[in-house]
């Protein structure tokens, strides 16, 4: 409502949004997980949970439709009345929370382990914490730009896998479905996580200027984001032989660091570093749907203190516990699991309170 | 920037003047006090008024009208008053009586006459340089516009000097520069708000817009912002910058300052406002985006595939500018395995024998640099040349032989600061120069993921600025297609139909219909 108004995202804002709320650190280690679960037919998965991904993303969108205006927390507000509402909302603010804080300690990992091995996580938290702060303080609006001012920026990074590709061997897609539909059934759990973000549309939505084309605009966001998968994981499996890629362990840096110029070498240190403003956009996001809904809990208008007391408690965490690559391991099926419920059940029975609601009023009318 | 947003809130706990009751502007009633009927009343209260100035001038006549001599005086400040027309103009038709009478008094061949009946407005206009003619047996006086003050003749420009454009600066008077304008666009449409601002200086402002292109609502919020300044004086257009900019702690610029009567008018074709300051030469250009801060008027009159160019050379220059040095320092301290072996040899050798780490050998560098240039600003110019080859040459030559720098840090340095130099504005070259420090330290201290999180930080800050409510970051973020012919590339100017939707303009047109394409069309 009066949040919404004065922060209204064009399509294109809307649509790099979603896009950018899907691509996190998870693509360096897709095309390994795939080939683990599903060989080199695992981009048959990938189309699939891009299917049930952009299908969830459609139900969250008919929820939404009949509130424009409102996000989760008026929502939750409409449905369930202001006590119950703000009740449900303290779930929701962990969920956001919790996924932005793992993508924030995921990227704080990769940094560590390729470029600061001696430097304490939580100063590398507390360095990325200054541009998250200086924009989710701001709403809607700025996040909005930012995310579509790095993705112009950052769009020439898929060209670069293109270099490698003339070494490739395409045999290694042959036969398609070799192994017939089960691994393929299979990878789609591990790929399901990868197009994770729908939950994001909560927040999106209702700042979108031009509601007629959210549909659409989802649809192309994650298409964006399915040709990038696809891209990557081709790539990957063309490049490395299939019994190879299930021992490496993040396949895209492997790849990346076959690329190599005259007057730079390393190009993957470089490409990594740059990389890091693809995912800050993701965990930017995720922070700002738990800090707006913070700040929805308190009733306050300005977002300032929740984002100075989620990135301070973020890098309180780490400081205090000091995560390492096992431990984001196993955050990260626990949060497969609750992403899934969260992105496929959770909108279902908001969808059926919605409607159950309407039929409500319709009776008590008559 | 955000670290300095306590500053405000610590101001709160100082205890300042401000909150001292007092009369700043030194307006008390018995200044308001009514003109008298006899002369000699009056020129009393006159010396009262003016004690023992210098430059006031009482001057005692008879005024002849009808044949009739009635004893009169004429007040005025000798400096800031026209000595020619007073005395053609308005003392010998009055001594002679050679003019039509008006009112019972001599009219003065004045355009510009008015008259007062306090003391208050007579001392306003003697001290704007207005002379005030007093007459026996009257209750007012007249206020004749005789002012004249020390004035430059109209000059190139000097901070931003141009090949092609117009060699017209603005000078230090608010008319003169409106003059300038006019002289581009005499077109009705052009609308001008005068304001006044400071309470001693009475600065006269002029807001000047196209009233069917500029955003009204643009206008309202920048009239608002004016209104609310309460200072002593606005002696400079840098000073009301500051004063009405949305984001104080920002290193930069959210308002344009010029000095070239063509770029501004350029700037109000675009739906854009300019704010003339009285007294100073260089008018207000608002709003604008970032990108308006890489265009400059050569530009538009050269080529446009050379413009284009000169245009990506100076966003080129602009990331070296900000990120050469950091980039260096980066390399070298933290992640060499980026360099080639035998690039990486050549620094190493040349590196051999200075004793600094990389950031203070930099450090060391950039200030020597930041400092020749400070002091050749203030040089004359004749002097000036000596500190370039003093700085450049023997210090540069000298500090690498000595061993204090690299060869290649010099080279690194050199190249920056020549960077710095191509951006046309003046302010978004400091900008970068006071960035390039933080960057160096970032880099320094993390590495490239210091350089990167650096960077991440000044876009973040860069799409949230925003100037007079209009995003800064335009046309990039938010991104309009449109608005991209006049941003990396310029387009030619044909192709630029409508004007950018930055400056938010009404009429969107600006370009009819087609010219000929260069195919004979």
């Amino acid at each position: 409502m009066r949040t919404t108004a004065l922060n209204e995202i064009t399509l294109m804002q809307y649509i790099v949004l979603i896009h950018s709320s899907q691509v996190g650190t998870g693509i360096f280690s897709l095309p390994r997980k795939i080939a683990d679960s599903s060989g080199t037919d695992g981009w048959i998965s990938i189309l699939i949970a891009w299917a049930a991904n952009t299908l969830a993303g459609c139900v969250i969108l008919l929820v939404m439709r009949k509130y424009p205006d409102d996000t989760l927390p008026d929502l939750f507000r409409k449905l369930f009345g202001k006590a119950v509402g703000k009740l449900l909302l303290i779930p929701v603010i962990a969920y956001y929370s919790y996924y932005g804080f793992s993508v924030l300690v995921n990227s704080m990992l990769y940094i560590k382990a390729w470029f600061l091995p001696y430097t304490p996580g939580y100063l590398i938290v507390l360095l990325f914490a200054v541009p998250t702060f200086m924009i989710v303080r701001n709403g809607m609006r700025v996040l909005g730009r930012y995310v579509e001012i790095v993705f112009y920026m950052m769009a020439w990074m898929p060209l670069f896998l293109l270099i490698p590709l003339d070494q490739g061997h395409w045999i290694h897609l042959l036969p398609v479905l070799k192994e017939g539909w089960k691994p393929i059934v299979r990878g789609v759990h591990d790929t399901l996580f990868s197009f994770a973000g729908m939950e994001t549309l909560f927040f999106i939505y209702p700042f979108l200027r031009d509601k007629k084309r959210a549909f659409h605009g989802l649809f192309i966001a994650s298409s964006l984001t399915l040709v990038l998968y696809l891209f990557v994981t081709i790539s990957c499996f063309v490049l490395f032989a299939p019994d190879e890629i299930g021992m490496l362990n993040q396949p895209l840096m492997n790849l990346l660091k076959t690329i190599e110029f005259r007057f730079l070498e390393r190009f993957d240190m470089i490409f990594l570093a740059l990389y890091l403003f693809v995912v800050s956009r993701c965990w930017i996001l995720y922070s700002f749907s738990a800090i707006y809904s913070a700040s929805r809990l308190f009733d306050r208008p300005d977002h300032t203190k929740p984002a100075a007391v989620f990135l301070v408690i973020a890098a309180a965490i780490v400081f205090v516990h000091q995560p390492t690559w096992n431990e984001a391991d196993r955050s990260e099926t626990v949060l497969t699991i609750l992403n899934e419920w969260y992105m496929f059940a959770f909108p279902v029975v908001l969808y059926v309170a919605v409607k159950g609601k309407e039929l409500l009023g319709r009776l008590r009318s008559e | 920037m955000f670290p300095f947003d306590w500053l405000p809130k610590i101001r709160k706990y100082v205890p300042s003047a401000g909150n001292r009751k007092e009369n700043r502007s030194g307006v008390d009633e018995s200044r308001a006090r009514p003109i008298v009927s006899s002369l000699s009343g009056n020129l009393e209260e006159a010396a009262r008024r003016f004690p023992d100035w210098p430059d006031f001038v009482v001057f005692r006549f008879a005024s002849v009208s009808e044949e009739r001599e009635t004893p009169a005086a004429l007040l005025y400040l000798e400096g800031l008053s026209d000595k020619k027309a007073i005395n053609d103009n308005v003392l010998r038709p009055m001594m002679t009586g050679e003019t039509a009478i008006r009112n019972g008094v001599p009219a003065p061949t004045v355009g510009g006459v008015r008259t007062a009946r306090t003391w208050t407005e007579v001392e306003h206009a003697v001290m704007s340089g207005e002379s005030a003619l007093f007459v026996d047996g009257r209750e007012q006086a007249w206020i004749y516009n005789t002012a004249g003050w020390p004035q430059r003749a109209i000059e190139d420009p000097q901070l931003e000097s141009s090949l092609k454009g117009a060699h017209q600066g603005f000078v230090e008077t608010g008319t003169q520069n409106l003059a300038l304008l006019r002289r581009y666009l005499p077109n009705m449409e052009l609308r001008i708000v005068s304001l006044t601002v400071g309470r001693r200086g009475r600065t006269s402002l002029m807001i000047v817009y196209l009233d069917d292109v500029a955003h009204p609502e643009v206008l309202k919020e920048l009239k608002k912002r004016i209104e609310k300044i309460d200072v002593d004086a606005v002696i400079n257009t840098g000073e009301l910058a500051e004063f009405i900019e949305d984001n104080p702690y920002s290193p930069f610029p959210q308002l344009i300052l010029t000095e070239r009567p063509d770029s501004a008018v350029s700037q109000l074709l675009q739906g854009r406002f300019v704010v003339i300051v009285d007294r100073s030469p260089s008018v207000l250009v608002a709003p604008v985006t970032f990108a308006s801060f890489f265009q400059s008027v050569d530009d538009y009159s050269s080529r446009w595939m050379i413009a284009s160019f000169i245009r990506l050379l100076r966003f080129a220059a602009f990331m070296i500018a900000l990120l050469l040095p950091a980039v260096y320092i980066s390399f070298i301290s933290y992640n060499y395995e980026v360099i080639p072996l035998q690039l990486f040899l050549s620094i190493a050798e040349s590196r051999e024998r200075v004793p600094f780490p990389p950031l203070l050998e930099a450090m060391l560098m950039e200030i020597t640099l930041e400092m020749m240039r400070e002091a050749g600003i203030r040089l004359p110019a004749a002097v000036g040349q000596t500190i370039g080859i003093v700085g450049g040459i023997i210090v540069g030559q000298a500090a690498v032989q000595a061993g204090v720098v690299s060869n290649i840090m010099v080279i690194v340095v050199a190249s920056t600061a020549i960077a710095s130099f191509i951006l046309p504005s003046y302010d978004m070259g400091t900008a970068v120069r006071l960035l390039r420090f933080p960057m160096m330290i970032m880099a320094s201290l993390f590495g490239i993921i210091g350089l990167v999180v650096g960077f991440m930080t000044i876009v973040a800050h860069l799409v949230a600025l925003e100037s007079l409510g209009t995003p800064y970051g335009s046309p990039l973020a938010p991104f309009r297609w449109s608005d991209m012919k006049d941003t990396f590339i310029r387009f030619p100017l044909w192709t630029m139909k409508n004007r950018p939707t930055s400056a938010r303009p009404v009429q969107e047109t600006r370009i009819g219909k087609d010219r000929p394409r260069g195919d004979g069309a």
